[in-house]
């Protein structure tokens, strides 16, 4: 139960308050459930299955029979679908964005689920916070952005980038320097990095506030009346739950949107 | 002079958290006109306000990360 909560290994029937000594343990792989030859299935990895899963299925029993009066659930779902393809793909790509609908969708859901698995009880961990997740995603982004902006525009897609035709041409190489600095590299790793950072934040303070208030409440027969002081903590951690709410739809909705963006630039280099 | 102790890294963050401080406080307060000024406009600087917040916010988060590597 406090493993569960806190997502670290503990015992917590002999330590009043199980601090670890680096923080980096909230985050270590836990022990694997089974392996298949050199792979090990660990609890994280049967939570990105489970997100994966959950995805796909309730896009399957919302749209499995359209209808035209959707239930709740697909209003829901028809909600998320339109506003990917209206607001993100079609607001920032323009017109020909429909084609970069299903990419976006599913790294928007995934992300959101996976967020949401912080805010969940008895999961509470954040797929998103290992850094594997957060950067194989946004290796297909640069991936597609990449190879859209050299299939549309061909060489000139790059030399647009490192020779800019709108700049001075004696502050040409210098900003051409940095365009592509921060196209190529910065890009991918700040995408990435924003994503995974923010939900190792939101983990820590989680599982610092909500956890500690439960050690607090749990040690009541060691340490007697002071257990009280686990009350502010669980209250606080509640508040910051919400906000963490906020932060995990909010950070899926970024990375969706600057996927869009950074495709927008290739397909239409002059803007 | 004496040796410092204590955790650079944890300075180090505070100093990269104060710009990006500053330019969200920017980026939403200009937003914020935007939107009450056109109101019809609202959509589009709301799209840009995030925009413009998670590019700010990126200096911060790498300070972040770079705390618990250091």
């Amino acid at each position: 139960m406090d493993n569960l909560i806190l997502a670290l290994e503990c015992d917590t029937a002999n330590e009043i308050i199980c601090r670890p000594d680096n923080v980096v343990e909230l985050f270590e792989y836990t022990e694997a459930l089974f392996t298949i030859g050199p792979l090990a299935f660990t609890r994280t990895v049967f939570l990105i299955f489970l997100a994966a899963l959950i995805v796909v299925v309730s896009l399957y029993i919302a749209f499995r029979r359209p209808k035209v009066v959707p239930g709740k659930f697909g209003v829901i779902m028809e909600a998320m679908v339109g506003f990917v393809r209206d607001d993100v793909a079609k607001g920032t790509i323009g017109p020909d964005g429909v084609r970069y609908v299903p990419y976006l969708l599913s790294i928007f859901l995934f992300i959101l689920v996976g967020n949401l698995f912080e805010l969940t009880p008895f999961i509470n961990f954040p797929i998103t916070s290992r850094m594997a997740i957060p950067l194989i995603l946004s290796v297909f982004t640069y991936l597609i952005f990449v190879g859209v902006g050299f299939s549309k525009n061909g060489l000139s897609y790059l030399w647009g980038i490192i020779w800019p035709k709108s700049v001075p041409v004696a502050l040409r190489w210098f900003v051409g320097l940095i365009e592509f600095v921060s196209t190529f590299i910065l890009r991918p790793i700040t995408l990435a990095v924003r994503l995974f950072a923010n939900l190792v934040a939101g983990h820590l303070m989680l599982a610092l506030l909500l956890g500690s208030g439960w050690l607090f409440f749990a040690s009541v027969g060691d340490i007697g009346i002071r257990s009280v002081i686990g009350i502010p903590w669980f209250v606080f951690g509640l508040g910051i739950w919400v906000f963490e709410f906020v932060v995990a739809v909010l950070q899926a909705y970024i990375f969706t949107l600057l996927s869009a963006v950074y495709i927008q630039t290739s397909v239409h280099p002059e803007h | 002079m004496e040796e410092i102790k204590g955790a650079i890294a944890l300075i180090g963050y505070g100093l990269a958290a104060i710009g990006p401080g500053i330019g969200i406080g920017i980026v939403v307060g200009n937003a914020i006109q935007a939107m009450v000024r056109q109101p019809e406009a609202a959509g589009v600087a709301r799209t840009t306000m995030f925009l413009g917040i998670a590019f700010t916010e990126a200096l911060a988060l790498i300070g972040f990360v770079l705390f618990f590597i250091a």
